[in-house]
């Protein structure tokens, strides 16, 4: 998060303190990419994250006052956000495991520099265990140190390393078994 | 970061939210209902480093007051202790003083005899 988009979320904490709305607004615009992204990536699905999401702002909304600084929420957003999802795929049925033999052809038109690779290695992501699902978000959405992910996890930073390694393994796992039909 | 890793880090980079969805969260504030305004001491404790704070800060006070009740009570202990001594020395003077005239009293009458 560049310095110019905290002092602004500074700013408009102050003034979400003083009683204006309109700030919350901007707070609101200035991090649901984020907060959207770590829900949908997780849940693989827009209207579960759009969901997840919007709750996320709505606690936000309920807990200003637990908010002290643009760091602070940046912190308790994504840490939010994960709970969310968490919880949000904890309600879901069972998903059967991904094939990568049903991964089309994005339908629309992608930024990404190889849409098919990015939306195999998405659905590869969101199949990973629960546990270490947000792990593999934090560090390569948000690009986060480790350390970091653990405070956002609350979990210890071995786990956290553990976690990464075993989700790193299974993801390439995969991709060597799907490059290899790819190439058949 | 290899490249691996890269096309991980590329697929999974920020997506815009849906159309609208600013909107979308405030028409839920919206629907909120309106609570009453908490007192203000209630957003104070909220914050879990003041929360630690005042717990610290109620320690002390208690910590502080059960030291001073104690030493208040070792003061009165000693206050009680030197009255009774004084009262155990005034008694003892008076009795000295009465076995000192006693033995003046004797002596005089054996020097009487005497002569």
């Amino acid at each position: 998060m560049t310095t110019p988009t905290l002092d602004r979320c500074e700013e408009a904490l102050g003034r979400l303190a003083r009683g204006d709305m309109s700030a919350f607004e901007e707070i609101v615009k200035e991090h649901q990419s984020m907060v959207f992204s770590i829900a949908y990536h997780y849940l693989h699905d827009r209207s579960l994250a759009d969901d997840a999401a919007q709750d996320v702002f709505l606690r936000l909304y309920q807990n200003l006052a637990s908010i002290v600084s643009s760091k602070h929420l940046v912190f308790w957003l994504r840490k939010v956000a994960c709970q969310r999802a968490v919880d949000m795929a904890r309600r879901l049925p069972k998903a059967p495991p991904v094939s990568l033999e049903d991964i089309n052809e994005p339908a629309t038109e992608s930024a990404d520099a190889d849409p098919l690779l990015s939306e195999g290695l998405r659905r590869m992501v969101a199949s990973l265990p629960k546990d270490a699902r947000a792990v593999v978000i934090l560090r390569y959405q948000e690009e986060l140190e480790l350390a970091e992910i653990a405070r956002i996890l609350d979990i210890p930073l071995n786990t956290v390393k553990s976690r990464l390694e075993r989700s790193l393994g299974i993801l390439r796992e995969k991709l060597q078994r799907w490059s290899g039909g790819v190439a058949r | 970061m290899n490249p691996w890793e890269e096309s991980l880090r590329e697929a999974l980079r920020r997506k815009a939210a849906p159309e609208g969805f600013a909107d979308r969260v405030l028409d839920r504030i919206r629907e909120l209902p309106v609570r009453e305004k908490r007192p203000w001491f209630r957003a104070f404790i909220a914050r879990p480093a003041l929360r630690w704070a005042a717990a610290v800060l109620c320690l002390a006070v208690v910590v502080s007051v059960a030291y001073r009740g104690q030493q208040e009570r070792q003061r009165r202990q000693g206050e009680i202790a030197r009255m009774q001594v004084k009262q155990a020395l005034r008694i003892a003077s008076v009795k000295l003083n009465a076995a000192r005239r006693m033995v003046q009293q004797v002596n005089q009458g054996t020097a009487q005899n005497r002569l």
